[in-house]
């Protein structure tokens, strides 16, 4: 990914600099050395407030509007179904909250957005509207949510069949491993498989999440299947996540079927941390165990 | 000396202790990593825009100090886990006044690649503007800079060679089956209280005891021992793009919080005008989560007052996998940070004094010149 400029802050003015008539001049060196010569600071940032909830305590921390501006995007990228149309977050503009203590968290925010995919060399901004609930200690927050400024929906179907074309027309998929590579770098005839891969670990994130852990999608580590056709790209892999705040490395694997403008169809299975005394054997167990779900099937 | 500190650390990589890793992989990775990356023998080609193994590293900072030796000078720290040297870079102009003293550290987590190639960037950019800009002139004035490109030794090199996402170090556990401490677990602020794990195969574990490794204990031994004089500690990871005020360990602040906050959010607005990247800053227990024995915390705790942690970018895209191309940006930017804190850092402790008597002397010269021409 390219990093992204905007226009840069105009630069801080210093502390004046006294030139006018000897009078002026000293009469403001004296007021300097009364008031002390210190180095004006920046005034620190005001948190973000948003408005509160009928029974809430304080608003809602920073920390907390990132988890649930991150989770939502993982769910509005697995509900699209498209590989072209994966969203990032930009930035929480409002957010408020709910709190039941018996049962959880209520967030609502406002948060832009940022293709994941340059159009004309710049990201396409939008704007989400989203409801979060973080039901206690519990994985897969339910969400509702609409988000504009998005591309419109016969481009973006242009571009899946696109990127469909791109996919089919490729054999040696088996064959790829470590995209990105140790270094950052995915070859660009390999970006479609990673945006795939990307599309389908949305979904998994998002089942996985809950109010204090989170993830990100770091490496397609393996392709164990890879199967083209006119109907659907079937698409069987390997994808490490990193687990927040644990650090740890889970690597998922995950099988997905998709088609342009059909609803993705995802199963997976993740491998969980295991105690030191047993032996390893990278079956999943406890809650957030492996989802068998096909939608539409 | 330095062909006894080659062969050292020439024995150190050939000889490691029990790691019970694949050699063939190990090997056949190192001849790729040659392949593509070496004949870099001369500082003038050395890129700064490319990650590099530990071996070059080390060469890197042995022909630094021997090209800038009127200014920079390479230490011994400690030794790793496995038996590696640990260097410093130490930039100091020589003087008569006494110096007070920055510290960077970087590369405690060894997946964290963006971290030493900051560190390398930073001594670069110190070393090549020291002389024609006023700014880091000024700085060399009063300050030290004590540089340590590479904390975690021993799991940056299995980063390389073995498993690119490692955090921890190389220490071993229960009879060689578990391996590595979360360095930033390790020290001795409210050690392994809460946010680090006490089994040995968790990614936050904190170690058997506050100080159990080698790597912890060369740093707090060093820092320890020059605390009176140090300003400033800045220990740098990756990702998150994030300025961190003590504590993790607890939501109390310290004392000088609100200077901290207003310091490090004038740092993170001088690095957004570089290329418009939003760095967030806040305490590690507000806006990441609860983590103990870190050494920002630990740093702060035994008395140096500005203490940061920068995670650099990104935002959770690339993540530690970050592209090469993005090193230079990223480095620009932080570097922009940095210096700002450096500002504020010497503008506290010298231009007050200074600018009070520039400004007094200037008001009695006026008041004379004043009384002289109402005569």
């Amino acid at each position: 990914m390219q990093p992204r400029g905007q226009p840069p802050f105009a630069p801080q003015p210093g502390p004046a600099r006294p030139y006018a008539a000897p009078w002026a001049l000293l009469l403001l060196q004296l007021l300097l050395t009364l008031r002390g010569a210190a180095v004006p600071l920046q005034d620190p940032a005001v948190p973000l407030q948003g408005p509160r909830g009928t029974d809430s305590p304080a608003a809602p921390s920073w920390a907390m509007l990132q988890q649930a501006a991150r989770v939502a995007l993982h769910f509005f990228n697995f509900h699209s179904g498209s590989p072209s149309e994966l969203q990032v977050l930009a930035n929480v503009q409002t957010g408020g909250w709910q709190v039941d203590p018996q049962r959880g968290y209520h967030i609502n925010l406002v948060f832009s957005t940022e293709s994941y995919h340059l159009q004309d060399g710049k990201p396409r901004l939008g704007k989400c509207f989203a409801r979060v609930f973080f039901q206690n200690q519990k994985p897969r927050p339910a969400i509702t949510m609409t988000c504009t400024g998005l591309s419109e929906k016969n481009r973006t179907l242009q571009e899946d069949h696109l990127l469909y074309e791109q996919l089919k027309q490729m054999k040696d998929a088996l064959t790829v491993g470590g995209i990105p590579d140790d270094y950052g770098y995915i070859d660009p005839s390999v970006r479609p498989i990673w945006d795939l891969a990307i599309l389908g670990s949305s979904y998994v994130m998002w089942e996985r999440t809950t109010q204090f852990s989170y993830y990100y999608p770091l490496q397609l580590s393996r392709v164990k299947q890879w199967k083209t056709s006119d109907h659907a790209i079937d698409f069987d892999y390997t994808v490490l996540l990193h687990e927040f705040p644990t650090q740890e490395i889970i690597p998922c694997h995950i099988h997905l079927i998709w088609y342009p403008g059909k609803p993705l169809k995802v199963k997976y299975r993740c491998e969980e941390i295991q105690t030191p005394v047993e032996a390893s054997s990278g079956t999943e167990e406890g809650s957030a165990v492996a989802a068998t779900e096909f939608s539409n099937f | 000396m330095k062909p006894l500190l080659g062969t050292l650390y020439l024995l150190g990589m050939l000889v490691p202790r029990g790691l019970g890793y694949d050699r063939s992989l190990v090997q056949h990775k190192n001849q790729v990593v040659d392949k593509t990356r070496s004949l870099w023998k001369n500082l003038e080609t050395y890129s700064y825009n490319k990650y590099h193994p530990m071996e070059e590293i080390y060469l890197w900072m042995s022909q630094i100090s021997e090209k800038h030796a009127e200014v920079v000078t390479q230490h011994l720290l400690g030794m790793t886990f496995e038996k590696r040297p640990m260097y410093y870079l130490k930039i100091s102009q020589p003087s008569d006044n006494p110096k007070k003293i920055i510290w960077m550290d970087c590369g405690i987590h060894a997946r964290e690649w963006i971290a030493p190639a900051f560190c390398q960037w930073f001594v670069k950019e110190i070393l090549q503007n020291y002389k024609d800009n006023p700014r880091i002139n000024r700085f060399l004035r009063n300050l030290d800079f004590y540089v340590l490109p590479v904390l975690n030794i021993d799991g940056y090199i299995y980063s390389w060679t073995t498993d690119r996402l490692w955090r921890k170090s190389r220490s071993s556990h229960n009879n060689g089956t578990c391996f590595g401490s979360d360095l930033n677990r390790n020290f001795n602020v409210s050690w392994c209280s809460i946010g680090a794990s006490k089994n040995c195969q968790d990614l936050t574990f904190c170690g058997t005891e506050p100080v159990s490794e080698p790597e912890t204990k060369a740093v707090s031994s060093f820092v320890e021992s020059k605390k009176e004089d140090i300003l400033c500690f800045l220990t740098i990871h990756s990702y998150g793009q994030l300025i961190l005020t003590p504590y993790g360990y607890t939501k109390n602040k310290p004392s000088n919080h609100e200077e901290l906050i207003q310091v490090g959010q004038k740092a993170a607005n001088a690095l957004k005008a570089k290329h418009g990247t939003n760095y967030r800053v806040g305490s590690s227990a507000d806006i990441l989560y609860p983590t103990s024995g870190s050494s920002r915390d630990w740093a702060r705790d035994i008395g140096i007052p500005y203490s940061y942690t920068f995670e650099l970018r990104d935002n959770g895209t690339e993540g530690f996998l970050l592209h090469e191309t993005q090193i230079q940006p990223t480095c620009e930017e932080a570097m922009e940070a940095v210096l700002s804190i450096l500002d504020d850092v010497y503008a506290k402790y010298w231009l007050s004094n200074t600018a009070t008597k520039v400004t007094s002397t200037t008001v009695l010269l006026n008041l004379l010149w004043l009384f002289t021409s109402l005569l």
